[in-house]
């Protein structure tokens, strides 16, 4: 049972001992630069905006204007006739064209750990079963292993909720995410220009590129020895990390966290705080050919409470919105004149909703009847799907439950749902359970 | 200051006429333990024969020294523990060597740590009564093994503790950092002193049965039934505790029955294997379990036990995966061996140190881990060590071995203790891997290659280490790519790898810098695959 793909364990001994393994790390590698947004050949990309605390449904895409439980907010108008949604929300509001609205999510977990883990890996946590998240699912089946970029970058993420939500699992730490701007339940604040660094990335700066060329080399010639005496798994997936390392660290690829290089307008039209500068470089990740990237909106310092809003729910919802607005609009743009939207799925969602009756100013956790919302690629835009009661409090047609989204996001995505992966206890397990069905209606 | 010398003149004298200071305890365990191990080889080749294997030679001392400190002590051997081992004439010097290693501290910390590991793997940082719980569950740990305390009785003591807490109070006194007696309550309330989670548990680290996959329905691998695993969690049934934080914990220690969730059948505490409680006057269930957990005659008890001691040094276990030794499919590699350890470990009252001296002492385990032969592919004919990853808390400890790096200030208070280098280290290593498929992340890499930990050690300037290796008169180039590699890989530098290194140093490198060179030697061989390895 070997994690490394496509080579079966003994063509990597038989590789290792040929010395097919052993190139030098500088030089050729810099020549890996190829830019993968215009290859005609181009897999599709997945970019996650995870919305971490439930945000409230009846204040953003399922209002119930003229109702007791309706609220502060309006409906406005959006880019179809006959779907409104909240007015905090208007820049959000000219995509509706691309995006799939679903307004009857139903899934019975209203625990944040719980449920955020049953919304991001498909599964409900169950002893010992390490379940992947659904990132490291879709970046394994989507990913290569010759890219400079790992296959799955998850941004500012607070995993600090549910950590095993986040992780590859009984994947594996080959298909863990590279993380940035980690919250780890400290409120990160804007300080994105730090955050959203790749930890690590280069040497200190008293190394020179000449001497940490030359130290390469140094362990690159240790690490061929040792494998070439001790071939097997652990020597090789160092001897690939490593070079996955240098790839990052020496070819254009570690550019793509460069922010800089875009010009203000653009960094101002995604918002200058953390989430909507990770939105940004999600998309400079997805024209570089990353399959797999989540950013988190949650726990900030103006919104200590994230969208977990049990108090003053408009307040915060509004300053939510204020940040999710401006960087999802803008994201989808982007996409779009880059000629990326219809290969790029992205999902909208959080762990369940909140509920429509207010009580003193706050709304709670709510799983019976919620939003998610999916866009772009593999997605038949401009739709509702399902429809919940006057009063928000139940679905009343189209039910769907969590593992049939994740179902439709694997469709959407062009991946096989129903395939296999080994586990940690033996037996293999489904990338999403099979009594799944994914919601056809938005399927292109 | 003469007079110590003089003191320690004479000592060293007096004990320079009996062989070391670290002789095999000279009684029947060790005349055994050698005897076991004699078993075990004899064991192994029978299979090596009928397979037509051929075994890998044995490793030499360099390697043996480096492997069983990881293994025993958690971490690579310093290099003064190299240098007097390689010069060592003594024919015993590695049985002496282990015990070195079992009477130390290292060996404490790494089964402690193993150990708290395997019993508490529900790793929540932010369950605050969780981490404040953890310094008397780690003493309790550390106790078992400090004071060699045989694993029968350490398990009863685990299963059978005492669990009553009144909550917040108990939280408060551990917020104020009272004194608290060791403990192993953190078990339990990981567990949220639930009956299906302590059954699990239970029956997969002490019987070696993964019971839970029947928990919904029968086993789908194994002749384990539904109602099995409700009759083990109903052992555990008296346990209540309040939903919210900082609940109290209680007990009724007449329970024994449970309801299966979502029916209305009803099952009494049954032991696995078939046989009937003997229940005994006011004796709760747990302790019922308990003895008959520990039971010399438990088919399981001793089995899963040496499985997973011999996988501890192995890698894999003589069945695999360590915890299903119930799976009809899991057969074992070597069914005589695993007979014979188990009925040994309970001859000799499960005395842990015995039967991993019997392991570290037999040729099996002093195999090398290089590749020479076709037939030795096959991991589970143990033809060779396997290459094993180190934990986290191997790697840090054996980059802080390597590098002088010592960390600052006490004992960590757990609300406070997130994010020392250490943690941080251990959170960016953690691993679930299986250990003969060990993997790295790019993270990993990154951290090493680039981390503060490392870089500081590497830095020609700031280094203490480096500085005590590059500015030592008695050391020409050759002498300092040895230190190096004594003090990372453990082993002397062979002939190639000696002339690569020191034409390199005294090329200056790209800085036309000797000190710089060093430094970049020293960088790639923390970085090597062999220095991150367990081989």
């Amino acid at each position: 049972m070997t994690r490394l793909p496509t080579l079966s364990r003994r063509d990597w001994l038989r590789l290792s001992t040929a010395g097919v393994l052993g190139a030098s790390m500088s030089g050729w590698l810099e020549s890996l630069a190829a830019d993968t947004a215009s290859n005609p050949q181009r897999k599709r990309s997945c970019i996650l905006l995870w919305m971490a605390g439930g945000p409230s449904q009846t204040d953003t895409f399922d209002l119930k204007p003229g109702h007791a439980n309706g609220g502060e907010f309006k409906e406005i108008a959006t880019s179809v006739p006959g779907i409104k949604i909240g007015e905090h929300l208007p820049k959000v509001a000219t995509h509706v064209k691309h995006m799939a609205i679903v307004r009857s999510m139903s899934t019975k977990e209203g625990d944040h750990q719980r449920a955020t883990f049953y919304l991001r890996t498909g599964y409900l946590p169950q002893g010992p079963i390490q379940y992947p998240s659904i990132g490291s699912l879709i970046s394994k089946e989507l990913g290569s292993d010759d890219t400079a970029l790992p296959n799955f970058v998850s941004i500012a993420p607070n995993r600090f909720l549910s950590p095993a939500a986040f992780g590859s699992g009984f994947l594996g730490p080959q298909f863990a995410p590279l993380v940035v701007g980690d919250g780890n339940g400290v409120f990160q604040g804007n300080n994105y220009e730090q955050a959203l660094k790749v930890q690590d990335l280069q040497p200190s700066s008293e190394i020179s590129r000449a001497q940490a060329d030359a130290r390469i080399d140094l362990m690159h010639g240790l690490a061929n020895d040792f494998v070439s005496s001790r071939p097997g798994i652990a020597p090789l997936s160092h001897q690939a990390a490593y070079s996955r390392a240098v790839r990052l660290m020496r070819t254009d690829a570690a550019r793509a966290f460069d922010l800089h290089e875009e010009p203000d307008q653009v960094r101002d039209r995604y918002g200058r705080n953390l989430f909507g500068q990770g939105c940004l470089l999600a998309r400079r990740l997805v024209e570089r050919g990353v399959p797999f990237v989540e950013v988190s909106l949650g726990y900030t310092n103006e919104v200590p409470v994230g969208w977990d809003t049990h108090q003053d729910n408009f307040n915060n919802v509004k300053k939510l919105c204020g940040v999710l607005d401006p960087a999802w609009a803008t994201l989808m743009s982007d996409l779009e004149q880059r000629g990326l939207l219809d290969s790029t799925l992205v999902v909208w969602m959080g762990e369940f909703g909140r509920t429509p009756t207010i009580r003193d100013k706050g709304r709670d956790h709510f799983p019976n009847a919620w939003s998610t919302v999916l866009a772009g690629g593999g997605i038949k835009g401009g739709q509702v799907v399902g429809k919940t009661s006057k009063d928000g409090m139940k679905v009343e047609e189209r039910a769907v439950p969590a593992p049939d989204f994740l179902s439709t996001v694997c469709r959407a995505l062009g991946i096989d749902p129903d395939k296999q992966n080994d586990s940690n206890v033996g037996r293999p397990i489904r990338i999403v359970e099979k009594t799944a069905h994914p919601i056809k209606e938005v399927l292109a | 200051m003469i007079r110590y010398r003089f003191l320690t003149a004479a000592v060293c004298a007096l004990l320079a006429a009996a062989p070391a200071l670290a002789a095999p305890p000279a009684d029947d365990s060790t005349r055994d333990a050698k005897a076991l191990a004699d078993k075990i080889d004899k064991l192994i080749a029978e299979r090596w024969a009928k397979e037509k294997v051929t075994p890998a030679p044995a490793a030499d001392d360099a390697e043996f020294l480096r492997r069983a400190t990881l293994d025993l002590a958690g971490r690579i051997p310093l290099v003064s523990e190299v240098r007097t081992f390689l010069a060592d004439p003594a024919p015993d010097k590695r049985a002496r060597a282990i015990e070195r290693l079992l009477k130390g501290p290292g060996y404490v910390n790494h089964f402690a740590n193993t150990w708290q590991k395997l019993l508490v793997p529900e790793n929540d940082p932010t369950n605050f009564e969780l981490l404040l719980n953890v310094p008397p569950f780690q003493a309790w740990v550390r106790r078992q093994f400090s004071e060699n305390v045989p694993y029968d009785k350490m398990v009863r003591e685990l299963l059978t503790a005492p669990v009553v807490s009144d909550g917040q109070a108990a939280i408060f006194r551990l917020q104020r950092g009272e004194r608290t007696e060791p403990s192993p309550m953190l078990f339990y309330l990981a567990k949220e002193a639930k009956p299906e989670e302590l059954a699990a548990a239970t029956s997969r680290l002490f019987l070696g049965v993964k019971l839970e996959c029947a928990q919904c329905h029968n086993h789908p691998f194994a002749k384990w039934r539904r109602e099995q695993f409700w009759e083990t969690a109903a052992f555990f049934a008296g346990l209540s505790r309040d939903t919210n934080r900082f609940g109290t914990t209680r007990e009724l220690t007449d329970r024994r029955e449970m309801a299966i969730p979502g029916t209305d059948r009803v099952v009494q505490a049954n032991f696995l294997d078939g046989s009937e409680p003997r229940w005994k006057y006011k004796v709760g269930p747990r302790v019922t379990l308990a003895e008959w957990v520990t039971s010399a005659d438990n088919p399981f008890f001793a089995r899963a036990a040496a499985n997973r001691l011999w996988a501890h040094f192995f890698g894999i276990g003589i069945v695999d995966p360590v915890d299903d030794l119930g799976d009809d499919k899991a057969e074992p590699s070597h069914p005589e061996l695993l007979d014979v350890l188990a009925r040994e470990f309970a001859a000799h009252k499960f005395d842990l140190k015995f039967l991993i001296r019997a392991i570290t002492l037999s040729k099996t385990y002093q195999l090398t881990s290089a590749y020479t032969d076709p037939s030795q592919e096959e991991l589970r004919l143990f033809a060779k060590m396997p290459v094993k990853g180190m934990t986290a808390e191997q790697l840090f400890d054996s980059v802080s071995a390597a590098t002088g790096y010592r960390e600052q200030g006490g004992p960590q208070n757990p609300f406070f203790g997130a994010n020392t280098p250490r943690s941080e280290f251990l959170t960016k290593f953690a691993s679930q891997d299986k250990r003969t498929e060990s993997t790295t992340s790019i993270l990993q890499a990154l951290a090493l290659m680039n981390g503060k930990l490392v870089a500081d050690a590497t830095n020609a300037e700031r280094s203490v280490t480096l500085a005590g290796i590059a500015d030592a008169p008695f050391l020409d180039t050759a002498g300092k790519v040895e230190a190096l590699y004594l003090g990372t890989l453990s082993r002397l530098p062979r002939s190639q790898e000696r002339e690569r290194f020191v034409k390199y140093i005294e090329d200056g490198g790209a800085k036309k810098d000797r000190k710089q060179a060093l430094a970049d030697v020293f960088w790639a061989l923390l970085n090597s695959s062999e220095f991150m390895l367990n081989h």
